[in-house]
């Protein structure tokens, strides 16, 4: 029980955030510049941060009657200038087709545009005039003061997250203090969440480890842990997060820039642009720490106080201070990838013909040797059919010079060489073939040698020979 | 009471009668309550000033139940004009405008029936609980157009069960007694209220909310 209490002090809650580094970190000024989306776009863009397009905006009931509703294209966002938690966003996916009509009198009417939301339903210009009344009113804004409706460029979705993510674009948050990324996560919208990637409205957020940048545990809407995505077997752990030191640098930079000292900063991938930043917000929430399995309190105690010169620099302090591990640092280290016992390839063979499939890793062959079978899928049928006619064993044949054993097989298509290789279980005179490997994204031409593994688990290991450029962490 | 402080003596020769004074006495501890419950235990309500103004609207009835018959209705009523009020796609203040129309009407009618079936109690409530409750029905509905129907409806039970706490704290005849006797004792509420204003511990629904992590921790 004392444990938990114990452990309690290392967690972030709602009131320390409050106390500890909202108030004393967050002056006034910074905070407004935060909760004016339109204004903290404009400054960001000026520091030469990417950040969506401004489309239009509507401060006034006179600019929403005489909007040309036909300026807007098939796909924003509309968005309240001071909402928060995720509220009063309204997304759009595509324009309905419409038709122009021609009345008796012979004037053309062309019909008002209209827009289909992530669900299918409709969206007419008297719903999204309804909306930014609704906006403009401030019901979305704190202590509904009077605001102001933005449309926003809506970013295109990277290929890598489009089965994790329903309809809307995922973003990453980042909570950065004192100029040093302290935790982060990346938040998936769900069908609950309307295209809105926000946990309180029912999106899932995953750890990420910042050190590499990789998925570590997630957590839906404010609590609930779970493995994969809702309904499907898209597991949500170990998605490797592209241009993650990038996003971190924009996450600190946009820190630099707010004139705030604690935040949250929200990163969108475009799938053209590259990182883009989305918000900067004043009061990032707690559910973070659920979705890392770890204590935001515990880590900025640790940088109170740090002087940190650059925006790099603080990066490389939050990746050091907080990355999990140290996989990385090893890999740029010693300048080779580090591979598991077994790990997952692509072959390429011959006639355009490529396989993917599980390698089984092992240092006490010298050759990488590859299944017939394999052989026969990687377009090296005429090679095995020409070997299997040929009926010697290496002791009938050993007594000859190499010269002679070779005219023996050298009329067999796309042979390379024949090999002698000693194993446990005898010495055998073996065909190569020359094809390439790529592993861990390290692209190897090289010569393997073919043996029936029908009868083992794997059909191809990977030897010694072709190993040089990794290290192997058993425990992987 | 015996024991009556020459203060309190002092204000009901003036012609405050008693139970005011009881009830601005009672101010104090009933809102420290409330921060309390928000900053130590997590209950969020509507903010302080309604669970404290429920509260006393439940004080100013003559038996409680009606007053949360009346405080459920209000809400129930509220919710349902959400759904009845989606179509017609109108403003913020005029939706409110209708919603506590319809409320009224609502309770006019649970009054009427109170009395039919013989509940005079019910229909001796006076006016002052009945429209403070009607009021809290825009704290409800802004809740419900910023953070959903859901959260919108816990708060609005947090609201109820941090008022039945106050009420039965503010009814407690020990306190009262103290009260009238002791007057000076409210003024512990001002460093209570100091030592809630710095606290910066989990809340305790922070423990439940982050035991997957607490789990985790080592």
């Amino acid at each position: 029980m004392l444990e938990i209490f114990k452990n309690g002090s290392k967690l972030l809650g709602m009131n320390a955030r409050n106390l500890d580094y909202i108030r004393p970190y967050n002056r006034k000024r910074a905070k407004r510049l935060a909760d004016d989306k339109i204004l903290s776009k404009r400054m960001l863009r000026k520091a030469g941060i990417p950040v969506p397009k401004l489309l239009a905006k509507i401060k006034t009931v006179d600019e929403l009657e005489n909007f040309d509703w036909f300026s807007l294209p098939n796909t924003f966002a509309l968005k309240p200038n001071r909402g928060f938690g995720g509220g009063g966003i309204m997304v759009v996916y595509g324009k309905k087709k419409t038709f122009k009509c021609v009345s008796p009198d012979g004037t053309e009417i062309v019909p008002d545009p209209v827009w289909i939301k992530s669900d299918g339903s409709k969206v007419t210009v008297s719903d999204l005039k309804s909306h930014i009344r609704n906006i403009l009113d401030g019901a979305f804004s704190l202590a509904n003061i009077p605001d102001v409706a933005f449309f926003e460029e809506r970013l295109t979705l990277l290929k890598l997250f489009k089965p994790y993510a329903y309809k809307g674009i995922p973003d990453i948050r980042v909570i950065v203090f004192n100029r040093i990324p302290v935790m982060a996560m990346l938040r998936l919208p769900t069908k609950e969440s309307g295209g809105k990637a926000n946990l309180q409205q029912g999106g899932i957020g995953v750890g990420i480890d910042l050190a590499t940048g990789v998925t570590t545990t997630a957590v839906l809407g404010k609590g609930k842990i779970i493995d994969y995505v809702p309904g499907t077997r898209m597991l949500l752990s170990g998605i490797r997060i592209p241009y993650w030191k990038d996003i971190l640098l924009l996450a600190v930079k946009a820190q630099e820039i707010s004139g705030m000292g604690y935040l949250g900063a929200d990163v969108a991938i475009d799938r053209e642009r590259g990182p883009v930043f989305l918000e900067i917000n004043a009061r990032p929430g707690l559910a973070i720490q659920v979705a890392n399995l770890s204590g935001l309190r515990e880590r900025l105690e640790r940088i109170k106080g740090l002087k940190i010169k650059t925006a790099a620099r603080g990066v490389r302090v939050g990746r050091d201070l907080f990355g999990g591990e140290i996989e990385e640092e090893l890999e740029e280290i010693s300048g080779r990838k580090v591979i598991g016992t077994i790990e997952k390839i692509k072959l390429m063979g011959i006639k355009g013909r490529t396989v993917e499939l599980e390698a089984k890793i092992d240092t006490g062959a010298g050759f990488t040797s590859i299944d017939i079978d394999l052989a026969q899928q990687l377009g090296f049928e005429d090679t095995v059919a020409e070997y299997q006619k040929i009926e010697t064993t290496y002791k009938d044949i050993r007594h000859l010079s190499k010269k002679e054993r070779w005219d023996i097989y050298k009329h067999i298509p796309h042979l390379e060489s024949m090999v002698v290789v000693n194993s446990a279980s005898g010495s055998t005179y073996r065909p190569t073939i020359k094809i390439t490997v790529i592993m861990d994204d390290v692209v190897i031409p090289t010569k393997v040698t073919l043996i029936n593994r029908a009868h083992l688990k794997y059909p191809i290991i990977i030897g010694k020979r072709n190993l040089k450029k990794f290290l192997i962490d058993v425990n992987k | 009471m015996q024991n009556i402080s020459p203060v309190i003596k002092y204000f009901i020769e003036q012609g405050v009668p008693l139970d005011t004074v009881i009830l601005l006495l009672m101010l104090p501890i009933v809102v420290t309550l409330i921060a309390f419950f928000r900053q130590v235990i997590g209950i969020k309500a509507f903010g302080i000033y309604t669970p404290a103004i429920v509260t006393f609207a439940f004080l100013a009835v003559p038996q409680l139940r009606y007053g949360v018959l009346i405080f459920i209705v209000v809400i129930l009523v509220g919710m349902i004009m959400r759904y009845a009020l989606k179509g017609l796609r109108i403003l913020y203040l005029p939706r409110v405008a209708i919603t506590l129309s319809i409320i009224a009407f609502s309770i006019l009618v649970l009054l009427g029936a109170g009395g039919a079936m013989h509940r005079t109690g019910l229909a001796a409530v006076s006016i002052f609980p009945i429209l403070i409750m009607i009021t809290i029905v825009e704290k409800f509905v802004a809740a419900q157009i910023e953070t959903g129907n859901r959260a919108a409806l816990v708060l609005a039970i947090e609201t109820l069960v941090i008022s039945l706490f106050g009420y039965y704290l503010a009814s407690w005849p020990l306190l009262i007694g103290g009260i009238v006797a002791f007057p000076w004792l409210i003024l512990i509420t001002i460093p209570i209220n100091i030592f809630l204003g710095k606290w910066d511990g989990l809340r305790l629904n922070e423990y439940i909310r982050f035991r997957e992590v607490l789990k985790n921790l080592k």
